[in-house]
């Protein structure tokens, strides 16, 4: 199931905690959460609501700071960094998959996709034909000039992982990917992430509820009270009740 | 970046008429009533824009040029006497009553110029000839006052039409006939009445022999003799008030007729008030109809802001797009709202009334008030977008 250079560690997290609020209010989202995952794998975090798995997410995106512990993304430390240090090394290296697509409605397919490109200050044109070929990439050649809204709902996801790495981002975040999916649909979309996922420069962490597609993971975190409870190759030995 | 953002601004088309209108309404009420403020505002000096001389000369009390308060007769032979005037001529404005072949009375502006040097004369006639005011009982009518003056009649249709004055009617001023001699085009007075040109001379036959007829003196300064200093040697030789004659109200000269006329219009009645609680509305308005429409096309956009965030997007680039977005539909607003603001003008200045000036001053004050508002409008909105935790993403 592994590529030969899956075993050097993507990501890692150590000793994670993260709360918010204080006082009575206080809740903990994360509680000495420990994590891995390897280059050219995808692996997903399951577990019921609330366990922290978005938190997780949000955590190794760098979009949340976390109080305690450490987080390392291909080698890059970001526990640490600035606000503005994150931004600009999820401008570089990351690519996102939301579970509601976000795909900006008043723009066109091709400038939805061309959006992670811009930001990081590519030229019109280099953008634009990044764009065409990543959305050829994913079955989309023709529908450029189109509204996302005008899509089906499979398709907005694709245009959703034509974006999230048109850029060619090291770690691909994937937060419910499959939710507003049916479950041919939400194949499709998963085999072709598992597929991009195929590379010793490439980590994919998905966050599902979805257990209909984890037979497409490398591995399965399953999260319980905000830590890792267990990691399992074999989606079998999971208690899909539970989730 | 720049370009998507204006994609994003005129993809949502609801969402961007809401915004023009806003600024285009906000834009053309701030510049349309200013135009017509300082439209009515340049009616005020319009006797120092009809009556042209570079220096004008009248009683030391006298605040404005429609402030008339008649001087001594000798006071002019003072007045060539001081060194640097080449010549002085005499000028009477006075309020009569005109009554005309109908029987109506109508108000009218007199004046009396010089009938040697014709000084004040108006500049263009569109019939007769200046040089027939020296004939007897004879007076010049302004084209508005030829209108206003004329004779009311039943038309074909049964309608009521206007006949004008013309070269040759008469009217009569206190009793005595007026006959006309010429019909002149000169700019409307902000008190109403019509001018009616005569002889200086002649107005104390129409005024039924006034004692002092003098208003102003009309002087003309010798070549290279500064007017303002020559305004100043007047002061000090006569006791006179002496004022110049440009009528740019911006100027900060104190020696301009018609820049204290139009002050003393501003400081003594209601109009400014009444044009600026206008004014005002329209940027109240503006920023609250383009501040909320805006705010709510943020909120709309917030979580795509939001994603934007997440994808490495720094604070700066999405508040440079807010400001493209918000400045941009600014512009247009403003664009739409003064160009209707000058179409309605052209329509008021075909007919007349209300004056309608828009100095190139209202123009820009217009333009940056409709880009403050949008910069009060993007500023709300990068404050909400920057509140906006990029971790949201992830919470559906």
């Amino acid at each position: 199931m592994s590529t030969p250079a899956a075993h050097a560690v993507a990501v890692r997290t150590r000793g994670i905690d993260m709360f918010f609020g204080d006082g009575e209010t206080k809740v903990t989202a994360l509680k000495q959460a420990d994590f891995e995952a390897n280059r050219g794998e995808l692996i997903m975090l399951v577990g019921p609501s609330g366990c922290g798995k978005t938190t997780l997410l949000s955590v190794i995106a760098g979009t949340l700071t976390p109080q305690t512990g450490t987080v390392e993304v291909f080698g890059q430390r970001l526990d640490g960094l600035s606000q503005e240090e994150l931004t600009t090394f999820r401008r570089k290296h990351l690519g996102f998959v939301f579970q509601s697509f976000n795909l900006i409605p008043t723009l066109t397919v091709l400038e939805n996709v061309m959006v992670p490109l811009l930001i990081q200050g590519t030229a019109q044109a280099v953008a634009v034909a990044k764009a065409r070929a990543m959305l050829e990439k994913v079955g989309l050649k023709g529908r450029e000039e189109g509204r996302p809204n005008a899509l089906s709902g499979g398709q907005q996801q694709r245009v959703a992982i034509a974006r999230a790495l048109v850029h060619e981002p090291s770690l691909l975040i994937c937060d419910e990917p499959t939710s507003a999916l049916d479950k041919d649909t939400g194949a499709q979309i998963m085999q072709m992430v598992r597929d991009l996922s195929r590379s010793p420069e490439r980590c994919v962490v998905v966050v599902t509820h979805d257990h209909r597609i984890f037979r497409f993971a490398d591995r399965i975190a399953e999260m319980e009270d905000g830590r890792i409870r267990r990691v399992v190759e074999d989606a079998s030995l999971l208690d899909t009740n539970h989730l | 970046m720049y370009r998507l953002a204006l994609n994003m601004l005129f993809g949502d088309r609801a969402k961007l008429a809401m915004l023009l209108c806003g600024l285009a309404f906000s834009a053309l009420l701030m510049a349309q009533q200013t135009s017509v403020f300082f439209g009515i505002m340049s009616w005020t000096y319009t006797p120092v824009h009809n009556i042209r001389a570079p220096i004008w000369v009248s009683d030391p009390m006298v605040e404005q040029a429609n402030d008339a308060k008649p001087m001594r007769d000798t006071d002019l032979y003072r007045v060539r006497s001081v060194d640097g005037v080449a010549w002085a001529a005499p000028l009477h404005t006075s309020f009569l009553q005109a009554r005309m072949q109908d029987g109506n009375f109508k108000l009218i502006t007199m004046v009396g110029i010089d009938a040697d040097t014709f000084a004040g004369a108006p500049a263009v006639l569109s019939q007769g000839r200046i040089e027939d005011l020296r004939l007897p009982n004879t007076v010049i009518v302004d084209e508005w006052g030829a209108q206003l003056m004329g004779r009311v009649t039943k038309g074909p249709d049964g309608k009521e039409v206007v006949i004008p004055l013309k070269v040759g009617d008469t009217f009569e001023v206190n009793d005595l006939e007026a006959r006309i001699v010429g019909i002149c085009k000169v700019r409307r007075a902000f008190t109403g009445g019509p001018f009616v040109y005569t002889t200086y001379d002649r107005t104390k036959l129409y005024t039924l022999g006034a004692r002092r007829t003098l208003s102003f003196m009309l002087v003309e300064p010798q070549p290279g003799v500064d007017p303002a200093k020559l305004c100043a040697r007047i002061e000090a030789d006569t006791g006179l008030k002496a004022w110049t004659s440009e009528t740019v109200i911006w100027s900060w000269s104190d020696l301009s007729l018609a820049r204290n006329t139009f002050w003393w219009f501003w400081k003594n009645t209601g109009i400014p008030f009444s044009f600026g609680t206008a004014v005002a509305l329209g940027l109240f308005v503006g920023i609250a109809v383009s501040g909320q429409t805006f705010y709510s096309f943020v909120l709309e956009n917030l979580k795509y802001f939001a994603a934007i965030k997440a994808m490495g997007a720094g604070m700066g680039v999405i508040a440079r797009m807010l400001l493209v977005q918000a400045f941009t539909a600014g512009l247009l607003g403003f664009g739409l709202g003064v160009g209707m603001a000058q179409a309605i003008g052209r329509a008021m200045i075909e007919k007349g009334m209300p004056p309608f000036v828009m100095f190139p001053q209202i123009f820009w004050a217009t333009l940056a008030l409709v880009l403050g508002i949008s910069l009060v409008s993007a500023i709300i909105g990068i404050i909400k977008v920057s509140r906006v935790d990029a971790a949201t993403v992830f919470r559906g």
